[in-house]
C-alpha cells in the first residue's frame, strides 16, 4: 500500500546528482529577493512592537508583495505575496499607531498580519471590490478597528471590522449609482466619499456616519457638478486627523480645492504656473496638528506649500512655502506626538522643517553618490535625546527604480527593486574586446608575409603581459593547491572564464527597464537602462528578444511596436523606436537566414510589419497563433512587391478548447545519441524531428486536456493525448526537448482500466518518442540521411509517425514553467526544471526519475539497470529537499525559467525570473569534467610524496637484499 | 410552512456555506519556528483554497464548499503528511490520511474532527524536516584503510616482513622441526624450491608455449 520507501529510494538515487552542497551556496547561485517597487501610498515606517523604538519599513509594492524591510540593513524581514499572481499596482495597506499588526486589502480580501513575524492574524473576504481601507484610531473601546469600503455591483458597502478578530462590527449599505471612492475618519465621525453623477461630470458626495453604529448622520455634495471627471482626480483624503481634508485640483491644474470634512464649504488655492502634478502630505495621527503640505511639481522643478487648518473656524490658511527647486523632489510626513515634520529630499540635500514654521530643523547635504533623483519617499524623523539634533532617515524610491535609504546624507543601503516584475530574460555571452578566434581568422585570410608580421607584432605585444603573468604564478600555484576547486579567475569586472560560467543575463521588466546581470559576480547588476519608459498603468509586453553574441547586441520588440537594439556590454541603446498603437506587434518569429538570426515582427493581421521582407525570400514555414486560438502554418511570399500570407496548414481547436500551453524545441538542443541502448543490447531509435511543437488545449467545461504533437512543416498531427479531469483553472505547463515532451497539470479522474480507481492530485506526464515500437528498427525511413515530410507517402504504413511511450506521476505540489536543462553537446542527461509555486522553489527532476520506460509492476533486470538506469515505476514522486535547486531560498513569483549551456559539457546555467531573480548552475550528470571542491589537492600531493618517500626508502633495502641473495646462491 | 423548519433549513444552508475549517499543527516540529511563508491548500477540481499560517499556528479556510479535498501544508523547512478532507453538503467534515500515488479511495486512518460552532478543526502530522544539502564526502585516512584491497595488502606485508623475524626468534629445535615440516608440505614444491631456482615451472617458456611452438624446437634454433 505504501510506496514511500521505494520512492524515497528512487529519489535518493536521483538526489545524488541533483543536490547542492552547502559550500556552493552563494558561489554557484545568486538570488535577488525583491519586494517590488514601493507605492507611495502603501509604504511607511511602523513600530512592530509597542514599547520598542525600533521600526521596520513596510510596503505593499506594485507587484503585490507585502514586505517588511529592516531599515538598518535593507534586509528582508518577511514578505507575503498577497495577490494571486503578480499584480499591477493597487492594494491598500495601513498600520494602526502603537499596534503590533498591519492591515492589507486587495480585491475581495482584507488581511491582518502580525507586524513582526509576518504571520496572519485573520483574513476575511466579502463580495465586491475593496475601494479603500482605513484604520479607526479612536473607537469607543481601547482597541483599534478597521474600516473597509467595498463596491458591490453599484452598491456602496462600508464595513467596520473588529481589529483583533476581523468580525463585522457594523455594516453600512447604500444602494445608489455613486462610485465609492474613499473612507475617512475624524475624531467624531466616519465619512464615505463617493462620486455622484454621470461620467466626466461628477460631483463629490460626502456621507457622514456614526462611528459606533454605522448609522447615517448626514450627507452633502461638495463642489459644483463637473468638478471631478473621474476617480483619479481626487488627490487626497485625509483620515484620522482632527480635521481630515478632501482635496482635488481643477482640470487645468491651476487651482487646488480643499474641503474640510464635516464642514460645508470648500476653499481654493492657486497652484503655480506649469504645474504637472500635485501631491498632498498630511499626518495620519489624531493627536497631530492639522497641518498639511502641498507638493507641486512643475515642468522645471518642485515646491512645497504648508497649510494650517483652524479646527474652530474651519478655515485653511497658508502658513509658509518652501522654495521652488529643480528636479522631481520628494516630500514625506512624519509625526512625533503633536509635532509634524516634513522631510524634503532634493537633488543635493535632505532637510526637515516643522509644520509650524519654515525654519529648517536639520539639513543633511547629500554625498555625491547619494544624489539620487527621488520620486517619492517615506521618512522617519527622531528628535535626539536632550538636544535639538534630529536623526533623519528617508527610504526613497529613485527615478532609476531603486529603493535607497538615505541617512546623514549617505546611502545606507540600496535595493534594486526595479528588477522585480521581469517579463523576459535572455542569456548573452560577455562581449570581448579582442577575440583571439577573430584575430586568428583574420590572419588566415591574409597573405603569408602579412600574416607572419601580424603574428609577430601580436606576440611582441603579448610579451608586455609576461612579467605580470610570471608574477602571478607562485600565488596561483599556492591557491590552486590549497583552494580546493579550480579558481576560475581572479580578475574583477566583466570577463569570460574558461568554463563558460560567466555570462550576462538581460532582463526586461514590465516597467520598460532593462538590466544586465553578471553571473560571474553573484548576479550583480552590470548596467540598467530605461529603454521604454512606461506611463503609469501601462506595462511593457515583450514579444521577442534575441541576443546576437557575435555583435554583442540584444534586439527587443514590444507589443506596441517598440524596437530597440542594446549593447550587451554597457546597455547603450544603439537603435530604438518608441511604440505607437498603429505599429502594434502581435508576435515575432526568429528567422535564421545566411547563418544569422533576426526577429521578424508580425502585425495584428499576422503579416510582417514594415518592409522586413522586402528584398528577402523566406522559405521557412512560420507557425502563428491566431486570436481565435487556432494554429496556422504560413509562408510569406513576395508577390510583385507585396507580401502575401500563404496558409500551408491549420489546426483548428474543437469548440470550447483554449490553448493552455505551447512548447517548442529549445534553440540549442544538441542530440548526443540517436538511439537508446536497452538492457538486451538492442537499440530503440529516437524520433528526432526538429520541426515539432507541442500544443496543450484545455476544454474547461469538459475538464479535458488535449495534447497535440504537430509537425510544423506539414501540420501533420504526429501524436495526440487526451487527459480527462484536468483542471483548467490551475496552471498547465508543457515542455519539449530531444525526443520527449512533458506536461504538468492537476488531474482528477477515474482510471479507465476497469478497476474504477479515482485519481486526484498534481501530475506530470512524460512522453518519449521513438521511430518504431520494435528495437533495432528505424521504422519506415530506415537509414535515410534526410527526409522531407512534404514528400508523397509511398510507404504502405503511411506517414512515419513516432512511437509514443508515456507515463504519469503524481506529485505533492503543482509544477509550472516547465523547462529543460541545456548542455553544450547534450551528452549529460537532461533534467526537467519547474517552479514550485507553493514551495517557492525551483525543482530539478532528473530524466531517469521520470523515464516512461520505467518497468511497471516488476523490478528492472540487472541489465536494464546497468544500460538504462531504470528503476521500478512508482506512481508518486516525493519532492525531496535535495532536488530543489534553490534549496533554502524563497524564490517568489517566477514566471519563466531560461537555461543555457556553459562551455563545459557537465554544466547548464539557469535563471528564473518574475518577481525575484534566481540563477544557478546545474550539473545534471554530476560535475564529471571539473574538479569539484571535494577534491583535496593537499591529500593528493601528500599521498604522492608518501609513496615517493616509500620508494626512496625501500629501494636500497631491496637492492641490498637482492645482492645478498645472489651472494648466498653463489656461495 | 413551519417557521422552525424554515429557520433550521436556513441555518443549515448558512452553516454549509460559511463552513470554516481550521487546520492545526503538531507540537513537533515547533510550530512557532516555521517561516511566515508556510501555508496550507485545499485542492480539488476547479477549486483551490489557500490559508496562511496564523500567529496561533493554525490555517483557517473560510467558506469551504462541499467536495472531497486534498489538504497539503506547504512549508519551506518542514514536510507534513497530506490529508483527505471530505466536506458534505450538510457541512459534515471528515478527514483521513491519504497516500500519494494511490487511488483516492485508499484512505488511511481517520483523523478526528473537532467541531466548534461553524468551525471544524483537524490537525496534520509532521513528516520530518526537509534536507536541502548533501554532505561533501570528506577525506579520511580510515576510509582508505577500510578498503579490503588495502587490508589484504597490509596482511601480506605483515607476513612478508614479519616471518623472517619470527623465524629468527624461534627456538632452534622448533625451527628445525618447522623446516622439516615445510620440506614435506606440498606447498614446498612451489614455494621452497622457487628460491633455489629448481621450480619445475621455472624454465617454462610461456611466450613460446602460447606461440604454439614446442620447447625443443625453440632449443634447436
Amino acid at each position: 500500500m505504501r510506496r514511500s520507501l521505494q520512492s524515497a529510494l528512487l529519489l535518493g538515487l536521483s538526489s545524488l546528482v541533483a543536490a547542492v552542497y552547502k559550500d556552493e551556496v552563494g558561489q554557484i547561485d545568486f538570488h535577488h529577493a525583491l519586494v517590488g517597487l514601493p507605492q507611495s501610498e502603501t509604504t511607511f515606517f511602523h513600530r512592530p512592537k509597542k514599547d520598542e523604538k525600533a521600526s521596520l519599513l513596510y510596503t505593499l509594492s506594485d507587484v503585490g508583495v507585502l514586505g517588511a524591510v529592516n531599515p538598518n540593513s535593507g534586509a528582508l524581514v518577511w514578505r507575503q505575496q498577497i495577490f494571486p499572481g503578480i499584480s499591477h499596482g493597487g492594494g491598500h495597506l495601513r498600520a494602526p499607531e502603537g499596534e503590533n499588526w498591519i492591515i492589507a486589502a486587495h480585491g475581495q480580501q482584507v488581511q491582518s498580519w502580525a507586524a513582526l513575524s509576518g504571520r496572519n492574524l485573520w483574513q476575511t473576504e466579502f463580495n465586491g471590490q475593496v475601494k479603500d481601507l482605513e484604520v479607526m484610531e479612536l473607537t469607543e473601546s481601547a482597541r483599534k478597528d478597521v474600516l473597509v469600503l467595498y463596491e458591490e455591483d453599484g452598491v456602496t458597502v462600508l464595513r467596520r471590522l473588529h481589529g483583533v478578530l476581523g468580525t463585522v462590527v457594523w455594516e453600512f449599505r447604500e444602494v445608489s449609482k455613486d462610485i465609492p471612492l474613499q473612507v475617512s475618519t475624524s475624531l467624531s465621525k466616519v465619512y464615505v466619499i463617493s462620486l455622484h453623477g454621470s461620467p466626466s461630470s461628477y460631483s463629490l458626495k460626502v456621507t457622514s456616519l456614526e462611528p459606533a453604529t454605522g448609522g447615517r448622520v448626514d450627507h452633502l455634495t461638495v463642489g459644483t457638478k463637473g468638478d471631478v471627471q473621474g476617480p483619479q482626480d481626487v488627490m487626497f483624503v485625509g483620515a484620522n486627523s482632527a480635521a481630515p481634508i478632501l482635496a482635488w485640483a481643477s482640470n487645468d491644474l491651476t487651482k487646488l480645492n480643499v474641503h474640510i470634512l464635516g464642514t460645508k464649504s470648500k476653499q481654493d488655492f492657486a497652484l503655480p504656473a506649469d504645474t504637472v502634478s500635485v501631491e498632498i502630505h498630511a499626518p495620519h495621527l489624531t493627536q497631530s496638528q492639522p497641518h498639511f503640505l502641498v507638493h507641486t511639481r512643475t515642468t522645471t522643478g518642485n515646491k512645497g506649500e504648508v497649510f494650517h487648518t483652524n479646527i474652530k473656524s474651519g478655515q485653511i490658511t497658508k502658513a509658509y512655502e518652501l522654495p521652488l527647486l529643480p528636479g522631481l523632489g520628494a516630500f514625506s510626513t512624519s509625526s512625533e506626538g503633536a509635532n509634524v515634520y516634513f522631510t524634503r529630499v532634493t537633488n543635493d540635500e535632505v532637510l526637515v522643517v516643522s509644520s509650524d514654521s519654515h525654519s529648517v530643523l536639520a539639513r543633511d547635504p547629500l554625498k555625491s553618490d547619494a544624489r539620487v533623483e527621488a520620486v517619492h519617499a517615506v521618512s522617519e524623523v527622531i528628535k535626539k535625546a536632550g538636544g535639538k539634533e534630529f536623526a533623519i532617515r528617508s527610504a526613497t524610491v529613485t527615478k532609476s527604480q531603486d529603493w535607497v535609504l538615505i541617512r546623514n546624507g549617505q546611502i545606507d543601503w540600496t535595493r534594486s527593486e526595479g528588477l522585480s516584475g521581469a517579463v523576459v530574460a535572455a542569456w548573452a555571452e560577455i562581449p570581448e574586446a579582442e577575440n583571439l578566434a577573430k584575430v586568428l581568422a583574420e590572419e588566415a585570410h591574409t597573405n603569408p608575409l602579412d600574416a607572419y608580421i601580424h603574428r609577430l607584432t601580436r606576440h611582441i605585444n603579448d610579451l608586455q603581459y609576461l612579467p605580470e603573468y610570471l608574477a602571478t604564478i607562485p600565488t596561483r600555484i599556492i591557491e590552486s593547491v590549497t583552494g580546493g576547486a579550480v579558481v576560475v579567475s581572479k580578475t574583477t569586472g566583466l570577463h569570460r572564464d574558461s568554463f563558460g560560467f560567466n555570462k550576462i543575463i538581460i532582463v526586461a521588466t514590465r516597467r520598460g527597464r532593462f538590466y544586465a546581470l553578471d553571473t560571474g559576480n553573484h548576479g550583480e547588476i552590470v548596467w540598467s537602462a530605461d529603454v521604454f519608459p512606461q506611463a503609469p498603468g501601462s506595462t511593457l509586453d515583450v514579444k521577442g528578444i534575441l541576443v546576437n553574441d557575435s555583435e554583442g547586441t540584444v534586439t527587443v520588440r514590444g507589443a506596441n511596436g517598440e524596437y530597440a537594439v542594446i549593447k550587451v556590454a554597457d546597455g547603450q541603446v544603439v537603435e530604438s523606436q518608441s511604440g505607437n498603437d498603429l505599429a502594434a506587434v502581435s508576435a515575432t518569429a526568429v528567422i535564421e537566414s545566411e547563418g544569422s538570426k533576426w526577429l521578424l515582427p508580425l502585425g495584428q493581421d499576422r503579416k510582417p510589419t514594415g518592409d522586413a521582407l522586402k528584398d528577402l525570400t523566406l522559405d521557412q514555414t512560420i507557425v502563428i497563433r491566431e486570436d481565435d486560438d487556432s494554429i496556422k502554418g504560413v509562408k510569406f511570399v513576395n508577390q510583385d512587391g507585396e507580401i502575401v500570407k500563404n496558409e500551408i496548414w491549420q489546426l483548428q481547436l474543437l469548440p470550447g478548447q483554449k490553448i493552455a500551453s505551447i512548447a517548442k524545441t529549445p534553440a540549442h538542443d544538441p542530440i548526443a545519441s540517436i538511439g537508446r541502448v536497452l538492457g538486451d543490447r538492442s537499440v530503440n531509435y529516437k524520433y528526432l524531428n526538429p520541426n515539432v511543437v507541442v500544443i496543450a488545449a484545455i476544454d474547461t467545461t469538459a475538464s479535458a486536456l488535449s495534447v497535440y504533437l504537430l509537425d510544423t512543416v506539414t501540420g501533420q498531427l504526429l501524436a495526440s493525448q487526451v487527459h480527462e479531469g484536468v483542471d483548467g483553472d490551475k496552471d498547465i505547463s508543457c515542455t519539449l526537448s530531444e525526443n520527449w515532451y512533458s506536461c504538468a497539470f492537476f488531474g482528477q479522474y477515474t482510471l479507465n482500466d476497469g478497476t474504477d480507481r479515482d485519481i486526484k492530485g498534481y501530475q506530470v506526464v512524460v512522453s518519449d518518442l521513438y521511430e518504431s515500437p520494435a528495437a533495432n528498427d528505424r521504422g519506415p525511413l530506415g537509414d535515410a540521411e534526410t527526409f522531407s515530410p512534404l514528400d508523397p507517402v509511398d510507404t504502405p504504413t503511411g506517414v512515419p509517425l513516432p512511437w509514443v511511450v508515456s507515463q504519469t506521476w503524481i506529485l505533492s505540489e503543482p509544477l509550472n514553467n516547465l523547462s529543460v536543462t541545456q548542455t553544450r553537446q547534450g551528452i549529460s542527461s537532461r533534467q526537467l526544471l519547474a517552479y514550485l509555486p507553493e514551495s517557492h522553489a525551483i525543482l530539478g527532476i532528473t530524466r531517469h526519475g521520470i523515464d516512461p520506460r520505467r518497468p511497471v509492476g516488476r523490478d528492472p533486470s540487472a541489465a536494464e539497470i546497468e544500460a538504462e538506469g531504470l528503476a521500478r515505476y512508482t506512481p508518486a514522486i516525493f519532492i525531496d529537499g535535495r532536488n530543489l535547486l534553490s534549496h533554502e531560498r524563497d524564490v517568489v513569483g517566477v514566471r519563466g525559467i531560461v537555461t543555457t549551456p556553459a562551455v563545459v559539457e557537465s554544466t547548464s546555467l539557469l535563471v528564473a525570473y518574475g518577481i525575484d531573480i534566481f540563477g544557478t548552475q546545474i550539473s545534471p550528470s554530476g560535475q564529471f569534467d571539473i574538479l569539484d571542491k571535494g577534491f583535496n589537492k593537499v591529500t593528493l600531493l601528500a599521498t604522492v610524496l608518501a609513496l615517493t618517500w616509500g620508494v626512496v626508502l625501500l629501494a636500497p633495502m631491496v637492492r641490498r637484499k637482492q645482492i645478498n641473495r645472489m651472494w648466498e646462491a653463489f656461495l | 410552512m413551519d417557521l422552525r423548519i424554515l429557520i433550521s433549513l436556513a441555518f443549515a444552508a448558512l452553516s454549509a456555506a460559511q463552513l470554516t475549517i481550521t487546520v492545526g499543527l503538531p507540537a513537533k516540529p515547533n510550530p512557532f519556528l516555521l517561516p511566515p511563508s508556510t501555508h496550507a491548500t485545499l485542492s480539488s477540481l476547479h477549486k483551490r483554497l489557500e490559508a496562511p499560517l496564523t500567529t496561533v499556528n493554525t490555517f483557517n479556510f473560510h467558506n469551504v464548499t462541499a467536495d472531497s479535498y486534498l489538504l497539503d501544508v506547504h512549508c519551506a523547512t518542514e514536510a507534513f503528511h497530506p490529508l483527505r478532507v471530505d466536506v458534505g453538503e450538510d457541512g459534515e467534515v471528515k478527514a483521513w490520511e491519504t497516500y500519494r500515488g494511490n487511488e483516492w479511495a485508499n484512505k488511511g486512518e481517520e483523523v478526528p474532527v473537532k467541531s466548534e460552532g461553524g468551525a471544524r478543526g483537524i490537525s496534520v502530522k509532521g513528516a520530518g524536516s526537509k534536507i536541502f544539502f548533501v554532505e561533501r564526502p570528506a577525506f579520511s585516512v580510515f576510509s582508505i584503510l577500510k578498503n579490503p584491497m588495502i587490508l589484504m595488502g597490509l596482511v601480506t606485508m605483515g607476513i612478508v616482513f614479519g616471518m623472517p623475524y619470527l623465524m629468527d626468534n624461534m627456538d632452534p629445535e622448533l625451527r628445525a622441526e618447522f623446516e622439516e615440516r615445510q620440506k614435506e608440505s606440498p606447498m614446498n614444491a612451489i614455494m621452497g624450491n622457487a628460491q633455489a631456482g629448481q621450480n619445475p615451472l621455472g624454465n617454462f617458456d610461456m611466450a613460446a608455449y602460447l606461440a604454439g611452438s614446442g620447447k625443443k624446437e625453440g632449443v634447436k634454433r
